[in-house]
């Protein structure tokens, strides 16, 4: 996806001005247990991120939440299910590396299996023969997690529209794996640049329909989405980052909803889209 | 408070002679967390698989486990973490009254939708000085298998629910900073908490 990393720059900018304007005030040290929790938290910019939280549901509203919709409904589970284990086989260059970064060589052997089997038997990956026939499961891996296990901090708390929770981290190895990935340097031309965006659209569909009902719930019982959606997205990563998940995840990226967005204990039965 | 009376008393020495007898041991046994958990997921799959029981029947006895199976009273002080001293001993009660109301609808309505569940005991049962994690493997037709943890604490004498981790997120944890955060947006007022505590409680009565 190299279009939108050009914004990226701009971006920052933008979130550094208006991040200045947007500090929370830090408790004092007579109030330890407040303090506790603001550093718990880890949410410095909250009066800003909840903007951008707000910005996140108008778009979701309008334009994300009913295509992910639209999706479920036209589109048979057979026919989404293979395009959600091709984009997994897209990532596996992108876990493979993380994998090796992490120095998990028996994680590593199966993501190359996988790869490599489900790329040829599996037809470009939209078969999952791998755990199918071989019994070899996915896991997802990403950069922000790599960091993590080399010691890094995770950074203040981000909430992005579209991209949904995350921290400086995780949004720091959401580029590098962007950028480190085979498909950003292969090819070139007009297909191959419609290739790029139809795979990104894709993904941001998929990853939506993906937690559907888990945001649809939580955005019905909580009386305070964000803070759950806060709350949720650090004690899941936390999980990620130790390797605990049994599952593969469904629709994970590194940053952002990915499939745990938790909260929704037990998880949401699926429901036939309203 | 209670006047330091006989009870406390008791209890007390009962404390004392149980940190004297058994120093080194936990509060809870894994042994007994895990029958519990077992017998209290088996009484939830079978009222959840029932055939003779309507919808709402369903729901009520899911409710009348989960109330006898969860310290609603102890989680729920958990939740309200560092406000439920700022709260008046009234809020307070209207509180846990709001809680255990929304917790168990929550729950029974949520699980009330689970048709074919089944579930099966983990490998892996984590202990710390105060409770038990118990680790299960839910299944419904169709869906991948997810884990559910529970933490199992000995609750006056009986192993009660404190906890239920799904796929590493706690729902205490979650709930604490969330309804943390609608006292503190309403200007550090436990009331505020009450009014939205009641405003949802009667959305779900609507739609029930």
């Amino acid at each position: 996806m190299p279009r939108p990393m050009r914004f990226g720059p701009l971006l920052a900018t933008a979130l550094i001005v208006t991040g200045l304007a947007g500090c929370a005030t830090r408790p004092p040290a007579s109030d330890p247990e407040a303090l506790a929790e603001f550093v718990a938290n880890n949410d410095p910019m909250e009066p800003l991120n909840r903007g951008l939280y707000e910005v996140n549901n108008a778009i979701d509203t309008v334009a994300l939440r009913p295509a992910a919709v639209a999706y479920r409904t036209l589109v048979p589970g057979p026919v989404r299910e293979g395009v959600r284990n091709a984009l997994g086989n897209l990532r596996a260059p992108t876990i493979l590396m993380n994998d090796l970064l992490q120095g998990e060589m028996d994680r590593a052997g199966r993501t190359a299996t996988r790869f490599l089997i489900n790329s040829t038997l599996g037809i470009g990956g939209i078969v999952d023969v791998a755990e199918w026939q071989f019994g070899i499961r996915g896991h997802g891996e990403d950069f922000g997690q790599t960091l993590a296990n080399w010691g890094v901090g995770e950074g203040p708390f981000l909430f992005l529209p579209v991209l949904g929770p995350s921290n400086l981290r995780d949004l720091t190895g959401a580029g590098v794996d962007a950028v480190a990935s085979p498909w950003f340097w292969f090819g070139q031309g007009e297909v191959v640049e419609i290739l790029r965006w139809v795979r990104t659209g894709m993904t941001v569909l998929d990853a939506r329909e993906g937690v559907l009902d888990t945001l649809d719930t939580l955005y019905a019982t909580s009386l305070d989405p964000y803070a759950t959606l806060r709350s949720a997205y650090r004690q899941r990563r936390n999980n990620e980052i130790r390797n605990l998940g049994e599952p593969a995840p469904e629709a994970a990226g590194g940053t952002g909803f990915g499939v745990g967005v938790g909260a929704t204990v037990p998880p949401a039965p699926a429901q036939s889209p309203r | 408070m209670m006047p330091f009376g006989r009870r406390a008393g008791l209890a007390l020495g009962a404390a004392l002679s149980l940190a004297w007898a058994r120093p080194a041991s936990a509060q809870m046994d894994a042994t007994r967390a895990v029958n519990f958990i077992q017998t209290t997921g088996n009484a939830l799959v079978e009222a959840l698989n029932s055939t003779t029981l309507n919808a709402a029947q369903r729901r009520e006895r899911v409710a009348s486990i989960l109330r006898q199976a969860v310290d609603i009273e102890g989680t729920g002080r958990f939740i309200l973490g560092r406000w439920w001293r700022v709260a008046s001993p009234a809020e307070q009660q209207e509180y846990l009254r709001l809680f255990e109301e929304t917790l168990i609808r929550n729950l029974a309505g949520r699980l009330g939708e689970y048709q074919g569940i089944r579930f099966s005991l983990g490998r892996s049962q984590q202990r710390t000085e105060e409770d038990v994690l118990v680790t299960t493997s839910v299944e419904r037709p169709g869906t991948p298998a997810f884990n559910l943890d529970w933490r199992v604490a000995d609750v006056g004498g009986q192993p009660r629910v404190v906890d239920l981790v799904a796929e590493g997120t706690s729902l205490r944890l979650t709930q604490r900073s969330e309804y943390s955060a609608v006292v503190q947006r309403g200007g550090n007022q436990v009331p505020a908490l009450l009014t939205a505590m009641r405003g949802q409680l009667q959305q779900m009565q609507a739609r029930q």
